[in-house]
């Protein structure tokens, strides 16, 4: 039996009366058109942030954003499991919407128009199959999402808020997990309500070939079709449940496009929109302070840029941030998703009347509703982890050091943090020496060390503060120093020509003070001659590689860890004993997530005949050692643990653990005290990877022990 | 009405020094500069009272040095005093506390404040003498080494605290105009940012002569100064020892020293 193609197709509003279609299309338009206003009062809302810093490849960003989104390679990162939820739930949807569309395209615009119909015969059945399809992968990705908040229950979603205590105007959070669960009911059961829907015109239409003998092509709703018919449900019944179902799925359907703008559900595009903007370098690279700019940083709500504004959107509560933030973790009162959440809440009470509010209720410090409080910004270490975990690609640490700015600026800080500013700004270092003590470490070597300001050489050496003052850190520095010369590297270091490098004074906050550093090493090294830079201080490597480009140093410049590994594998240094310890490695924020030096330290140590265990988090979900951001140079909380210590505790589970390998000098530091601090002295040691290569090639250091 | 505040530019040693080749002072090479630490807190004491908001308040910050020092008046504008005056004559040269004094209450004559303000001391010389030598060119009452001050803009009077021996407090009334001398602690005194201080440079600092103020080139300097230094040394090293060892070796190398010095008395 041959049938008319062209019948083989739904008919749309079949046995609709014309009122009822007319109603429909008004309902359908009030829905967009609410849509619509949502967006306009959304993109208001954007509009009233300052400018944003932006290059203009967008077609680039476009790209990037589709292959993030399409992979979905940042949901998936360290949680496959929601990863794979919400695959589920995106591809479902996003097929779905795509038919909806087909449906329109045809119905409305091309039928109309040109009389052309091509939702129909094959095309039809195929549509109608891989649609079903998507109707059970999105149930599939809504049931796992159900399970994951109704019984999984992750401390990351139960939105308890470090910063604030109960009682407090904006501690309840209750709102959200209804939202949560209204926004899974609410696709489940617009899904549910279209199986039956399908179902219940199959029952109705059982009579007429061109639908009954291609039920199977919907499998679900011929599968439920045949359990009403089963159950004794007659062709006429069908019918009114059809037209019941008909309305209640499609009202539910236009009710929630109304309402994405204003819901959740806007993620959908502002995810996109803060994927699209994002800044590979936002934390590596902080902005810089226009010349013309008012402030010094973000005072206001306005004085967040557009695309700040628009990623507080993106953000869905995911928890990522908040699970491994270092603050959040020793119980300080940050936690990023609540910082982001906060100025969301508040952009939304200020930004989004017809009316901009006077400048007086725009402002974001404080302890009000929706403000953020100073305690919860200093607790931050700019360690990164919450813009390398972020699924949607906020970022946090710009828009907390952007605030910092303006409590550096009000004197709003903790005292010793303002007297190392100060003593930063009148010596050049954090220690407050004489800019000639710089190099006093030289002095216990054997050898000069070459003056990179009155000769040329290979490799300038930036020293750092804390590898040229601080004693313990003092004796790595000559390690590296007999290392280089016994490689015959022709280096050479600037002396009291170097300053602090200005990293974590620009973390601070302290954007002018930064400036004075950062010109001032520029000049000394534009008047020094050498082809490349090392450093053993990974916070100097990051703001010298990354952040003194935009003041007109542009070097060549890399961490101590690759230098060696070559001078190894040149066999420009040999390796006399190997070790054979049991080592684990702490991978330095400012070395490996800032900037991806995640192999060059463990080669190393595997060429030493170390055998590495690897911590549960490592590469780029290392662990803080609480001192970034400038926290170094203020009191840790009395009562509080301590990111180092929390750190420690995880390295003492390694079983037979020998030593505890870093290579950046102020983890040295940090964790020789936690060590003794956690009563794990005696059981493993800290040390410099420097010292390891030293000891493997015969030169234990006397006065190591 | 007007505060005055009187600061130094005061210098630290850097390390490894050398004394001038005259003798009489440390070579200017090894010497870090900053704003003596007392007068941040005599500042930050005007700011408090200017933004206590009672009635208008000007804040004048004076300093007797050479043009180095305007970076700490701007430092001093910065944290939000409204003027700077520096003043500066080559012959002021070598002035003691008592001539720079003399200087300081012509600047006070010319300005009329309702107040003075001076740190206590200064972190160099230490002479603590400065501002109480302006209180008494000006025949002005005065009071030192305040812990606590209760002034309103515009006031008549003020009370203030300060600490004598035993934890006991002295709580005094003080007639306007008068020099206070202010000790350190009595505030928190306010971050300066280098952006603010950047910005303080648009701020003009008023550069007065001796003719401006109508002192003689004879009562400054070394000329108009009663005490002159003679020479700036260090001492010969006492001798010191650290000893180490485990307690019975430390005991017996103390118990050596002991004798050899008991042996050397007698």
């Amino acid at each position: 039996m041959t049938r008319d193609p062209t019948a083989v197709t739904r008919v749309l509003f079949e046995d609709f009366a014309p009122a009822a279609i007319a109603a429909f299309y008004v309902i359908a338009f009030a829905a967009v058109t609410v849509f619509c206003f949502g967006v306009y009062v959304e993109v208001r809302k954007y509009r009233r942030g300052s400018a944003a810093d932006m290059d203009g490849r967008l077609l680039a960003r476009l790209q990037a954003m589709i292959g993030t989104v399409l992979s979905h390679r940042t949901i998936a990162h360290r949680d496959r499991a929601a990863g794979a939820a919400h695959r589920l739930i995106f591809y479902g949807f996003v097929l779905l919407f795509l038919g909806t569309a087909t449906i329109t395209l045809d119905y409305d615009i091309l039928g109309p128009l040109f009389g052309v119909h091509f939702w129909q015969g094959a095309f039809y059945l195929w549509f109608s199959l891989v649609l079903d399809v998507a109707g059970v992968l999105l149930t599939g990705g809504l049931l796992y999402m159900m399970y994951r908040r109704g019984w999984l229950k992750p401390p990351k979603l139960d939105y308890a808020r470090p910063d604030r205590q109960p009682g407090d105007a904006d501690y309840d959070r209750s709102g959200y997990r209804r939202e949560d669960w209204a926004f899974l009911w609410t696709l489940l059961v617009i899904v549910a309500t279209g199986y039956l829907l399908e179902a219940a015109r199959l029952v109705w239409l059982e009579a007429t070939p061109d639908v009954w003998a291609y039920r199977w092509w919907s499998p679900a709703g011929a599968a439920l079709a045949e359990g009403l018919r089963a159950a004794g449900m007659s062709a006429a019944s069908g019918g009114v449940l059809r037209t019941g179902l008909w309305w209640f799925h499609g009202l539910l359907a236009l009710l929630f496009i109304a309402l994405i703008p204003f819901t959740k559900v806007k993620h959908i595009l502002t995810a996109a929109g803060s994927l699209m903007l994002r800044d590979p370098l936002a934390a590596q690279r902080l902005p810089r302070v226009p010349e013309q700019q008012q402030r010094a940083g973000a005072q206001y709500i306005t004085d967040f840029s557009w695309k700040q504004l628009l990623s507080l959107d993106a953000c869905t509560k995911c928890g990522r941030c908040h699970e491994v933030c270092p603050a959040r973790a020793v119980g300080a009162p940050l936690s990023p998703r609540d910082v982001i959440l906060s100025l969301r809440e508040f952009a939304n009470r200020t930004l989004e009347s017809a009316t901009l509010p006077a400048q007086a209720e725009l402002d974001v410090h404080g302890k009000g509703p929706g403000q953020v409080t100073m305690e919860t910004l200093w607790s931050c270490r700019t360690c990164m982890a919450c813009v390398e975990v972020c699924p949607v690609a906020i970022e946090h640490v710009p828009v907390i050091v952007q605030m910092r700015r303006q409590l550096v600026e009000a004197g709003q800080m903790d005292p010793q943090l303002k007297k190392t500013l100060q003593t930063i700004h009148k010596t050049g270092n954090s220690f407050g020496e004489g800019k000639r003590k710089r190099a006093a470490w030289t002095k216990a070597l054997p050898f000069a060390v070459k003056d990179a300001r009155k000769e040329p050489v290979d490799v300038l050496w930036f020293v750092g503060d804390y590898a040229s003052f601080d004693p313990r850190n003092q004796k790595v520095t000559q390690g590296l120093a007999w290392l280089l010369q016994e490689a015959g590297v022709d280096f050479g270091i600037l002396y009291e020509g170097e300053s602090n490098a200005g990293n974590d004074v620009r973390r601070v906050g302290e954007e002018g003070l930064y400036e004075v550093l950062a010109t001032s090493n520029i000049e000394s090294l534009s008047a020094a001659s050498f082809k490349t830079i090392v450093t053993t201080d990974p916070h100097s490597y990051n703001t010298i590689r990354n952040e003194y480009p935009d003041f007109g140093g542009r070097y060549e410049i890399e961490h101590y860890t690759t230098l060696l590994l070559r001078l190894l594998q040149e066999g420009r240094l040999r390796i006399a004993h190997p070790l054979g310890l049991r080592v684990t490695f702490h991978d330095p924020c400012h070395l490996g997530r800032f900037n991806k030096g995640y192999d060059a330290p463990r080669e190393i140590l595997r060429l030493l005949g170390c055998e590495l265990i690897e911590m549960g988090r490592c590469r780029a979900n290392s662990f803080c050692c609480g001192a970034g951001g400038g926290r170094i140079w203020m009191p840790d909380p009395v009562g509080l643990d301590r990111p180092a210590h929390n750190r420690m505790r995880e390295a003492a589970a390694i079983p037979g653990l020998q030593v505890y390998v870093v290579s950046c000098p102020k983890d040295l530091t940090m964790f020789e005290d936690a060590l003794k601090a956690t009563g794990n002295e005696g059981r493993f040691v800290v040390r410099e990877l420097i010292e390891l290569v030293r000891e493997a090639r015969g030169q234990r250091q006397a006065d190591r022990q | 009405m007007k505060l005055l505040v009187a600061v130094k530019r005061v210098a630290a040693l850097d390390e490894d020094f050398e004394i001038r080749a005259d003798g009489r002072d440390v070579h200017a090479d090894f010497l870090l500069r900053d704003l003596n630490e007392w007068d941040d807190y005599s500042l930050e004491e005007a700011m408090k009272i200017k933004e206590a908001g009672a009635a208008p308040v000007e804040v004048v910050v004076v300093c007797v040095a050479a043009e180095e020092a305007d970076e700490s008046l701007r430092k001093c504008l910065a944290k939000g005093a409204d003027r700077a005056i520096r003043v500066w004559d080559e012959a002021i040269e070598g002035s003691d506390s008592i001539a720079v004094a003399r200087l300081l209450a012509a600047v006070a004559r010319r300005e009329k404040p309702d107040m003075l303000f001076a740190g206590v001391q200064s972190s160099d010389h230490a002479f603590a003498s400065t501002g109480i030598a302006t209180a008494a060119f000006l025949d002005w009452p005065h009071a030192a080494v305040l812990t606590h001050l209760a002034y309103t803009a515009g006031g008549k009077s003020a009370v203030f605290r300060r600490e004598l021996e035993g934890g006991v407090l002295h709580e005094m009334q003080i007639e306007c105009p008068a020099v206070l001398t202010i000790q350190l602690g009595i505030n928190t005194p306010r971050y300066a940012s280098l952006r603010s201080i950047k910005q303080a440079a648009a701020k003009p600092i008023e550069v007065l002569s001796l003719e401006d103020l109508n002192v003689a080139p004879g009562h400054v300097g070394e000329r108009g100064s009663l005490s002159r230094v003679r020479r700036m040394y260090v001492p010969d090293k006492g001798r010191a020892e650290m000893i180490e060892g485990s307690v019975e070796e430390q005991a017996a190398r103390l118990a050596h020293i002991i004798r050899e010095l008991a042996g050397s008395a007698s």
